[in-house]
């Protein structure tokens, strides 16, 4: 199949001004112009910014390591669990990272098959981003086992103790094999992903031991033809991996509840719901991460308007899927003839947690709709804080789904009202402070935003562009 | 040049050969229906119903098609815009197509004819599943998508005369509450027109698994339109590889996805083993009803999925055309499998295979001449859509340096 030659009979017309599309770098910056900028974040004496953001962050996550630490020594008995919620903050902060972690490898391997060249400005932190909050969800599975100790009875190897093998019909083992395997995935994409803009880091660096990490991290790299073919190659091919991924990792957390008896568990939308729903919280999440640092390291040009608006409506997009899965556990709920179910969900809008279930639909149903405005998706300011309405919409879903669920069982005599402990509260802290001390760090010593990838993407690297070929935007 | 000219240009849809085929379809398939109906007017209800259930995803999936792009803001569905929304538009058709169903609802759907005070769990929703209501919504769901469908192509055809950005504004606002509507009137559909079937049953993924079906089965349609329209002459030139190709990506992602959806579906049932939930699939899994469960398996998915595994298989007409076919095939048995074991309960019934065909070629036949009368009458693609340039390939200068429609130089 060949395409053919236009004749002059098709008359192909420009678009209106107003639908223009807006450029993905700014000003027609030229190519070296982003590798200074871009490189410059990680190069030079660390901002003032910077120290403010990491030392209450570093304060977080040794408040953290203290509070798994006693946690550890004293027994999940420090948690404000008790009968009938034995699972509360402990797997609702799991499946909050978890969810989190999703929008990395979306972005980079996902919307990298759907060809969607705006991708560029944001890859590289948002899988930074993915790597560091899977490894917050993995602190939680391991320590809420009570007996972190005999964690590793999780992993199946032969042994002496009878042999002891891991339960493989449970869906909670399914996790540790799909979060690992995520965790290791992303990593190997991010990794690849930095080997040539290392190498540009290396061949900028002054200093001789950031010469010698770089170089030894870049792994030689040269950018010859024949390294780019590879490389072109791998990323695919682990863009293709990465995809089944993304949704098989939150379809078993969401196996976690769905495959139980228990009413509002129970629901066969619960795996593309639950994928909707980490899409819709990780892309939350980056625009939260995203917005100040455009600003601060000065990348509005590269994190465009445009940049944010596209990122905008993924959330609006997921936030509508998300609340159609709302509508339809409910209507179902009905629509089934349980009463059990249905009692499940009456007492979620208005039982004792109702605050919690209408926090989570404000958060992450009608708020987001603010997205379908243009000015909305403009303001930056507003973005921001719809932003963190989306974190806070999603961790209350989570808490919704799982607490009030257990709140309320089959008889009333075995209800109960979950109220966290100070250990609860701080365990809760803590991985915000190791997520953001993580990012901080990635963003000090590693280029934050894929340079030669945003370089691909501006007029003057595609040889058919009028701009193209270099013609403007001065060296390389 | 105007709109007119260049639809006179491109000429109409001429494919001699074929050209009588709707009418013979029609014609062959309506009386084979006819008697069908005379030796079993219950049978023949169960067949329309599939055929018309089949035909309808080609609708919903092609309405969703028109609304993504406007949402997404595409360009390389542009040439394929147009048809895909005459597909679309065919809903009044569809409802004209829906009176046999609403004549034999009660024959259909054993809810109807059962008193809710001694069925718990027709009794539990009986404030929505009852009879007037039920009669209530097909006109509200027919009329939700029909001025949707019509809608987005009169902008659509309007901006073919005038190319003003006000007209992408409308279908983008036309798609903005349509998403919505779509959504929650594509879940009735399936709901009150299949499910309710056995209406004791339920699933919340129910909506999204008739959803996935219908978008696979279209994406198999446009791909197949597209090859015979870029053969006759209408797409010849503007149909290009990337739209082939971004059409098998899109139907590959769509295989995925169905299994994805199906198999959650199957699977939590299965897990959870709640017997008010595993009887629906208990009772597919007996006689021959077996046999279609696992061609849905490896034909549905297996197959599909492997053949458009290849990133070149999606250019390759001796591969995507016959797989395009077996798409229907799916679907057929995708459709039967949730319908017919109502009525029969044994097995697959390939004794009224005939009558179930028949159905299939009646609704072809008629909603064929129905699309080709509207595929006849407007120029076969967006003359003057924004994103037209950008999928042709063809550069033009900005704006800010006074746009004039440039030539083809830049073509690739």
């Amino acid at each position: 199949m060949s395409d053919l030659a236009i004749p002059a009979s098709i008359k192909v017309h420009a678009p209106p001004p107003e639908l223009e599309r807006p450029p993905l770098v700014l000003n027609q910056r030229g190519l070296g112009w982003l590798s200074d900028h871009i490189a410059g974040v990680a190069e030079g004496k660390t901002p003032m910014w910077w120290w403010i953001a990491f030392v209450p962050s570093a304060l977080m996550l040794a408040i953290g390591v203290i509070c798994v630490t006693y946690l550890i020594s004293t027994g999940v008995g420090v948690w404000g669990l008790h009968h009938p919620i034995m699972w509360a903050w402990d797997i609702t902060n799991f499946v909050f990272w978890i969810g989190i972690g999703h929008a990395g490898t979306l972005i980079s391997a996902i919307l990298f098959l759907l060809r969607q060249r705006w991708r560029t400005s944001i890859n590289r932190a948002a899988e930074a981003m993915t790597i560091f909050a899977v490894m917050c969800a993995g602190l939680f599975p391991l320590i809420h086992v009570g007996r972190a100790w005999f964690d590793w009875w999780m992993l199946p190897f032969p042994n002496s103790n009878g042999p002891i093998w891991p339960q493989f019909r449970s869906p909670l083992q399914w996790d540790v094999f799909a979060v690992s395997t995520y965790f290791t995935v992303s990593a190997l994409f991010w990794y690849m992903g930095l080997i040539p803009d290392l190498a540009v880091m290396r061949d900028r660096s002054k200093n001789k031991i950031r010469k010698f990490l770089y170089g030894l991290f870049a792994l030689g790299w040269v950018g010859s033809n024949r390294h780019w073919s590879n490389y072109e190659k791998a990323y695919l091919l682990l863009a293709g991996l990465s995809t089944p991924l993304v949704l098989s990792v939150h379809s078993i957390v969401s196996f976690d509840f769905a495959v139980s008896q228990l009413p509002g568990w129970h629901s066969t939308i619960f795996p593309p719901y639950f994928v909707a729903g980490a899409i819709f919280s990780g892309f939350g999440m980056v625009l939260t991460l995203l917005l100040p640092l455009r600003k601060f390291c000065h990348l509005e040009e590269v994190i465009t308007v445009r940049h944010v608006d596209l990122m905008c409506k993924v959330t609006l997009a997921t936030g509508s899927i998300v609340g159609y899965a709302y509508s339809m556990e409910f209507f179902i709920a009905y629509y089934g003839g349980n009463p059990y179910e249905l009692a499940a969900f009456i007492q979620r809008a208005t039982g004792p947690y109702w605050w919690a279930y209408w926090t989570m639909v404000t958060c992450n149903v009608i708020l987001p709709q603010l997205f379908w405005f243009k000015k909305v998706r403009s303001n930056m300011l507003v973005v921001f804080i719809l932003s963190i309405t989306v974190n806070i919409g999603m961790w209350f879903e989570r808490f919704v789904i799982i607490a009030t669920t257990l709140a309320r069982e089959f008889m009333p005599s075995n209800w109960g009202y979950f109220i966290p402990t100070w250990v609860d509260i701080f365990t809760f802290v803590g991985p915000f402070g190791l997520f953001l001390t993580c990012f901080l760090l990635f963003i000090r010593f590693l280029p934050v935003l894929a340079i030669s990838e945003v370089k691909g993407v501006t007029p003057q690297a595609d040889p058919h562009h009028p701009l193209g070929g270099a013609k403007i935007g001065g060296h390389h | 040049m105007s709109s007119h000219t260049e639809s006179s240009t491109f000429g109409s849809l001429e494919l001699a050969r074929w050209r009588q085929l709707p009418t013979w379809l029609m014609a062959g398939g309506g009386l084979l229906a006819l008697i069908g109906a005379a030796v079993d007017l219950q049978r023949f209800g169960y067949a329309w119903l599939l055929a018309f259930m089949f035909f309808l995803s080609l609708c919903l999936g092609a309405l969703f098609l028109v609304i993504l792009h406007h949402l997404f803001d595409a360009m390389w569905t542009v040439p394929l815009r147009r048809f895909v929304e005459h597909i679309a538009c065919l809903a009044p058709v569809m409802l004209a197509l829906f009176l046999p169903i609403l004549v034999l609802a009660p024959k259909l759907y054993p809810w109807m004819t059962i008193d809710p005070e001694t069925d718990h769990a027709l009794h539990a929703k009986h404030q929505f599943l009852n009879a007037p209501l039920w009669y209530v919504r097909v006109f509200v769901l027919f009329g939700i998508w029909t001025w949707l469908a019509y809608g987005l192509r009169k902008w659509s055809l309007k901006q073919d005369e005038t190319g003003a950005a006000e007209c992408t504004y409308k279908m983008r606002r036309y798609s903005a509450g349509g998403i919505f509507l779509f959504a929650v009137t594509l879940t009735m559909a399936a709901i009150d027109w299949m499910k309710s079937l056995e209406h004791q049953w339920y699933s919340t993924m129910y909506g999204v698994y008739y959803f996935a079906a219908s978008v696979w089965t279209t994406l198999a349609t446009v791909y197949l339109i597209t090859v015979v329209l870029k053969h006759a002459g209408p797409l010849r030139y503007v149909a290009r590889e990337r739209q082939f190709h971004d059409t098998g990506v899109l139907l590959f992602a769509f295989t995925v996805f169905y299994a994805y959806i199906h198999f959650s579906q199957y699977f939590l049932i299965w897990n959870a083993a709640l017997p008010e939930e595993t009887y629906w699939y208990v009772k597919r899994e007996t006689g021959s009803w077996w046999d279609i469960g696992m061609i849905i398996v490896f034909g549905h998915f297996v197959l599909p999925f492997l053949t458009l595994l290849r990133i070149d298989a999606k250019l390759n007409l001796r591969v995507m055309v016959p797989i395009c076919v077996w798409a229907w095939l799916m679907h057929f048995c995708d459709l039967s499998y949730n319908i017919m074991p109502v009525r029969h309960a044994a097995g697959f019934p390939a004794q009224w295979l005939w009558l179930d065909l028949a159905c299939l070629a009646f609704f072809g036949g008629v909603l064929a001449k129905a699309f080709l009368k509207s595929f006849n009458a407007h120029p076969p693609y967006p003359q003057r859509d924004p994103r037209f340039a950008e999928t042709m390939e063809v550069y033009l200068p900005p704006a800010s340096s006074g746009r004039q429609a440039s030539a083809h130089g830049g073509a690739k």
